[in-house]
């Protein structure tokens, strides 16, 4: 218990040292922790959405009308015997007016103008792996009764591909703060380790333990690493919050992410950040205990 | 206490510190090691508590092998021996009391043994009026009792004193050996590196003596030529 007193006490009054450059440790490991967290919930968010959609439709395929209806049927059973297609539904003229109305109530102005009779039949289809939907384009390619085909995967896999792209530069920007930061507290320990030059040689000299000598600076770097991240989290939390009633959520975007997954967020982030600061101390102490 | 055996010391670069030295050191002594500047005197007392380690030869010091001692196991050698250094190292922020409850701090104590503790120890060295005077405010002398204060916190069975009066006047090294005389009478083993003739050869002790890093003589009431 003394000797826990006595690593809280010297922590601190260590701390107190370089105020302007623990600041600025703090800050730094607050905005990496806060491009993690942010970024990692994205992905997650968008995985989300993604997942949703692709339970949905996944190819359209728009009918010619000039064709017979029971060249439809013929299509539409030749679709179904396929074994990646789930389920094939068709979609009548009227059924497409009303889907248009629903869609654009909004704008009477618009519906006022359209003509009806211009929207197509078509087959909306449900792959059982929506990465196939090239497959059926291909076999549907030159048939006669089709008019156009539009698939979503396309759309969930430029969506895809660029949220893992901004999450990889998010984690590379990350890394970069993270490594900055890796760099202050090391700096800061080291400027501290140099003020307590004479205090460490003393305690050596008396038989303290490199662990005694080094608990103070391990404490140091972690309580600033862990300040850092918490309030990231605490921003991170409050800005999926305000997101979750902004324009954002008023958008295609659903902000569907679960408590659990951010609650596993924080704690991995906040564990990983006491192995870092454990870390960085490590580094950071090593030679000025050496000397 | 202390055993030297066939014991040497070459730094990094072929300068050699000390070379095959030889000799024992018994409970209760009081030594002198004695020689000129650069003759081995302080390399020899950190071999002793593994501030170096030897190049050759074996150290045994208070039943620990020093010459094998894992790193891990330093303090554990330290906290039985007192170390007093040339230059007195006290924190400059902190008052005599407080320097040496620092030692007892580090050292795990209580907080109530701490404070009968350092009194006991700053009325044994004599600093009852100088207790609450920061190292600034102290002279020479009064720096050099508090560091050997602070030495005895962990009640050592062996002293070890790198030149302690080097920096003192006649009259305050005389008070110095004096309560090093004390603490021997109590029973620690004192072993005192000085190049100051005119105390070795007043008060008649053991005086091994050091030339160019080999032991020239070891004389029981041995005088400094």
């Amino acid at each position: 218990m003394k000797k826990l007193n006595y690593v809280f006490k010297n922590t601190f009054i260590n701390m107190r040292r370089n105020p302007l450059l623990v600041i600025a440790t703090m800050l730094a490991v607050l905005v990496s922790s806060f491009l993690v967290f942010t970024t990692l919930s994205a992905r997650a968010i968008v995985e989300n959405n993604t997942s949703r959609w692709q339970n949905g439709v996944h190819v359209v395929i728009f009918l010619d009308d000039r064709v017979t209806s029971t060249a439809h049927k013929q299509l539409q059973d030749t679709l179904e015997s396929y074994p990646e297609v789930r389920m094939v539904e068709y979609f009548t003229k009227s059924e497409a007016s009303d889907e248009f109305k629903i869609l654009f109530k909004d704008q009477p102005e618009l519906l006022q103008e359209v003509d009806f009779d211009i929207l197509p039949t078509s087959l909306r289809i449900n792959l059982n792996d929506p990465a196939d939907y090239q497959l059926i384009i291909e076999r549907m390619d030159g048939n006669p009764a089709v008019k156009e085909i539009r698939a979503s995967g396309e759309a969930i896999e430029r969506l895809l591909s660029l949220t893992n792209t901004l999450v990889l530069s998010a984690t590379i920007f990350a890394g970069l703060i993270a490594f900055a930061a890796f760099i202050l507290i090391i700096n800061t320990l080291r400027l501290t380790a140099y003020a307590k030059k004479k205090e460490i040689k003393i305690m050596r000299t008396i038989g303290a333990s490199s662990t005694y000598i080094r608990l103070p600076f391990i404490f140091e770097a972690v309580f600033e690493s862990l300040i850092g991240t918490s309030f990231a989290v605490g921003l991170g939390w409050g800005f999926i919050q305000y997101s979750k009633t902004s324009f954002i959520a008023e958008s295609i975007f659903d902000i569907a992410i679960s408590d659990s997954y951010l609650i596993n967020l924080t704690l991995i982030l906040l564990l990983s950040t006491v192995i870092f600061g454990f870390f960085a101390s490590f580094v950071g102490i090593r030679k000025a205990l050496n000397d | 206490m202390i055993k030297l055996d066939n014991v040497s010391l070459v730094f990094q670069g072929g300068s050699v510190a000390l070379s095959n030295v030889t000799t024992n050191i018994s409970e209760g002594e009081f030594v002198y090691l004695i020689g000129h500047s650069g003759s081995g005197k302080s390399s020899l007392l950190k071999l002793l508590y593994k501030e170096y380690s030897a190049t050759k030869g074996d150290i045994e010091v208070v039943d620990m092998d020093v010459t094998s001692l894992p790193k891990w196991k330093i303090p554990l050698l330290r906290r039985k021996l007192g170390i007093v250094t040339q230059e007195p190292q006290l924190l400059e922020d902190r008052t005599t009391f407080e320097n040496i409850s620092f030692a007892l701090e580090v050292l795990g104590f209580e907080e109530k043994e701490i404070d009968v503790k350092t009194s006991t120890l700053i009325d044994l060295v004599g600093l009852n009026e100088s207790m609450y005077k920061f190292p600034s405010q102290l002279s020479g002398g009064e720096q050099t009792r508090a560091c050997i204060a602070r030495a005895l916190a962990s009640n050592p069975l062996v002293l070890l004193c790198d030149e302690p009066t080097g920096n003192l006047d006649p009259d305050l090294s005389i008070q110095i050996i004096s309560l090093l005389e004390k603490i021997n009478r109590a029973g620690t083993t004192v072993l005192m590196a000085t190049h100051d003739s005119s105390i070795v050869n007043r008060r008649k002790k053991r005086v091994l003596q050091l030339k160019d890093g080999k032991l020239l003589s070891d004389v029981d009431q041995g005088r400094y030529v």
